[in-house]
């Protein structure tokens, strides 16, 4: 084992040995040098480009902060910027941009995505979820939003009437927004979009005249869906 | 040879320093990984590898609580060079023990020249546009143009990490300063009428309608910080005015009210206030002059992906055309750019990851000269002993 022999106090050193203090101080001088870069302010001279200065969207592999959100079609809307971008979340297969006025909660294991909507008094929940398949058809998914607001069933005929179709960067959505009855009435705005094999669910919920109120910018968090663009 | 010339040499050559490295790395890399769910790898890398110390904020107060990257790998790499040079003898028994040292010196310089020579820029190109920089993947920064000239622009670029709030920032090419009102390192917007009492007010420019709320930093890997600043610009004869700049205003990509530049007019000269992810020009140019999208029939899955680029010099020595697509990058100028992304639904532009590392041939030449290294070692070890055996029958 000729390999480890290590006697740590030969004397006989050979002559490098001397330049090792040198050697070792050097190169701590290099890595604290190189622990602590400095920025630094540059100035530098390009040809002219036409303003405003072209600039992307960011673009990580996975397409991070959405910068094309059309904040100007809900900058209208109110008087905060709906879908103003914030940052975006992805999930394996769609992102989406979530009004800057909504309040991420943690998604659980459950939903890709989860937001609380809060407004005079009330809160609403927004549920982003995805299954395999298409989950019973969406008739049967209607009538099962149906059934927790306490609404019977209906049937493919009136399905057809009130669902509206909506084509957003080569997705295609069912929207369906139904209310309840009596005093405290509830209502739901889902779309139901499927991709790649599966079924993707975004549910607003809660008191009718809070969800109804945040239409505009379930609409719009529909605009800014997408499907994640594939890393290299 | 006196005493503490002895200690210094004895600590920097100890085999029990290698250990006490090594069990330090093995604890560092444990934690690391496990604060990648909190931080994210870029996050992580920069604070437990790539530092000289791992600091915990205590009440504001950055506390070194653990060796870094930088300062466990130095000392390692002090303490196998000199190893190396104590312990060097030039004979053919010792050679693949040295070889193996070199090698993995050579490894761990590499990781060092790495960390501070690699660049990993995102291009986002539109067709028919040149384009002869690349933007950061992380990095902002705060320009301020001065476009009077009707050829060049010329550009002061400020990066993020100076934009402190309160900092008054100055430069010779700058006939005025530049103080920093206010500083959200990541940020919403929101109309102005909806704005909280208190919040930092612009007097120019798109601040004038929107402003900027602070969000919690995100680290996750794919999605990015939108800082925002309100930068006053105050010349000799006081405050010209306060803009809101933020990554997400001025760009041809921004939402359309957030697009147009913002511009002003100091001693007869006009200048543009923006911010922006950190650029990078290049000494060419690259034009995309076709994206292909194929998907896979009836399906959004992507087949095959590739863009058609010509590459340009301004003194056309080189003017070509290109294919960039997976697994085929190209290489130019010591950079390489990979087919990375697209924009669903747009296939007029094409994303290529742009990344620079000159010291990528170094871990191959480690790990090669590592491997002669052993190869010899153990190749000594075998015909001694196929030596001892084929002596033993006739000692019997």
């Amino acid at each position: 084992m000729d390999w480890v022999e290590f006697s740590d106090t030969r004397d006989d050193f050979f002559p490098l040995m001397k330049a090792l203090p040198a050697l070792a101080a050097g190169l701590t001088a290099l890595l604290a040098a190189t622990g602590c870069q400095k920025e630094e302010i540059t100035t530098y001279r390009v040809p002219k480009e036409a303003l405003p200065a072209a600039q992307p969207a960011a673009t990580a592999s996975n397409a991070p902060a959405a910068t094309t959100a059309p904040a100007a079609a809900t900058g209208t809307s109110g008087s905060s910027m709906a879908n103003t971008p914030v940052a975006t979340a992805s999930g394996n297969a769609l992102a989406w941009t979530a009004p800057s006025h909504w309040g991420a909660k943690p998604a659980g294991s459950m939903r890709k995505g989860s937001y609380a909507v809060k407004g005079d008094g009330g809160e609403a929940d927004m549920a982003i979820t995805a299954f395999p398949g298409d989950v019973g058809g969406d008739l049967a998914n209607l009538n099962r939003w149906r059934g927790q607001i306490g609404l019977p069933p209906v049937d493919q005929k009136e399905f057809d009437r009130t669902t509206v179709h909506i084509d957003r960067n080569g997705l295609h959505m069912n929207v369906v927004d139904i209310v309840g009855t009596g005093a405290n009435a509830q209502r739901i705005i889902g779309a139901m979009v499927p991709h790649q094999g599966a079924t993707w669910f975004f549910k607003l919920s809660g008191p009718d005249a809070l969800v109804a109120r945040e239409k505009t910018a379930f609409l719009a968090l529909l605009d800014t869906v997408k499907p994640a663009a594939p890393a290299r | 040879m006196n005493d503490l010339a002895r200690q210094f040499r004895d600590f920097f050559v100890s085999l029990k320093l290698t250990v006490v490295l090594i069990v330090l790395s093995l604890i560092l890399v444990f934690v690391a990984t496990l604060d990648q769910v909190n931080l994210g790898i870029w996050a992580v890398q920069e604070k437990y590898f790539r530092s000289l110390f791992v600091l915990w904020n205590v009440k504001g107060i950055p506390v070194p609580v653990f060796p870094g990257g930088y300062l466990i790998g130095g000392f390692l790499l002090v303490n196998l060079i000199s190893a190396h040079v104590y312990r060097f003898s030039l004979t053919w028994r010792k050679a693949g023990i040295q070889m193996t040292h070199a090698g993995l010196i050579l490894l761990l310089l590499g990781e060092l020249f790495t960390g501070l020579l690699q660049e990993d820029f995102s291009m986002r190109l539109e067709q028919g546009a040149p384009k002869s920089y690349s933007e950061s993947f992380r990095e902002n920064e705060l320009v301020v143009i001065d476009t009077t000239d009707p050829k060049t622009d010329e550009v002061v670029a400020i990066p993020e990490p100076m934009l402190k709030r309160g900092a008054s920032l100055q430069h010779p090419r700058l006939p005025f300063r530049l103080v920093v009102k206010d500083y959200y390192p990541n940020s919403a917007l929101q109309m102005k009428s909806g704005a909280p009492p208190g919040a930092p007010q612009a007097t120019q420019g798109i601040g004038t309608t929107v402003t900027a709320v602070p969000q919690a930093l995100t680290y996750k890997q794919d999605e990015r910080n939108i800082p925002a600043a309100w930068i006053e610009v105050a010349g000799d004869s006081g405050p010209i005015g306060t803009w809101l700049v933020t990554t997400i205003a001025g760009t041809s990509n921004s939402a359309p009210v957030l697009r147009p530049a913002q511009t002003f007019q100091h001693a007869g000269r006009s200048y543009v206030i923006a911010m922006r992810f950190t650029r990078s020009y290049k000494p060419f140019t690259l034009t995309l002059l076709k994206f292909s999208h194929d998907k896979y029939s009836g399906t959004e899955i992507p087949k095959n992906f590739s863009s058609r680029i010509r590459l340009e010099t301004p003194a056309a020595k080189e003017d070509r055309e290109v294919l960039v697509y997976m697994n085929n990058p190209l290489r130019y100028d010591g950079f390489t750019f990979y087919q990375a992304s697209f924009e669903p639904g747009n296939d007029k532009v094409t994303v290529l990851q742009v990344v620079r590392n000159p010291s990528w041939l170094i871990p191959y030449i480690a790990c090669t000269i590592m491997t002669l290294g052993l190869a010899w070692q153990f190749w000594i070890h075998l015909a001694a002993f196929i030596a001892k055996r084929t002596r033993q029958p006739q000692a019997a």
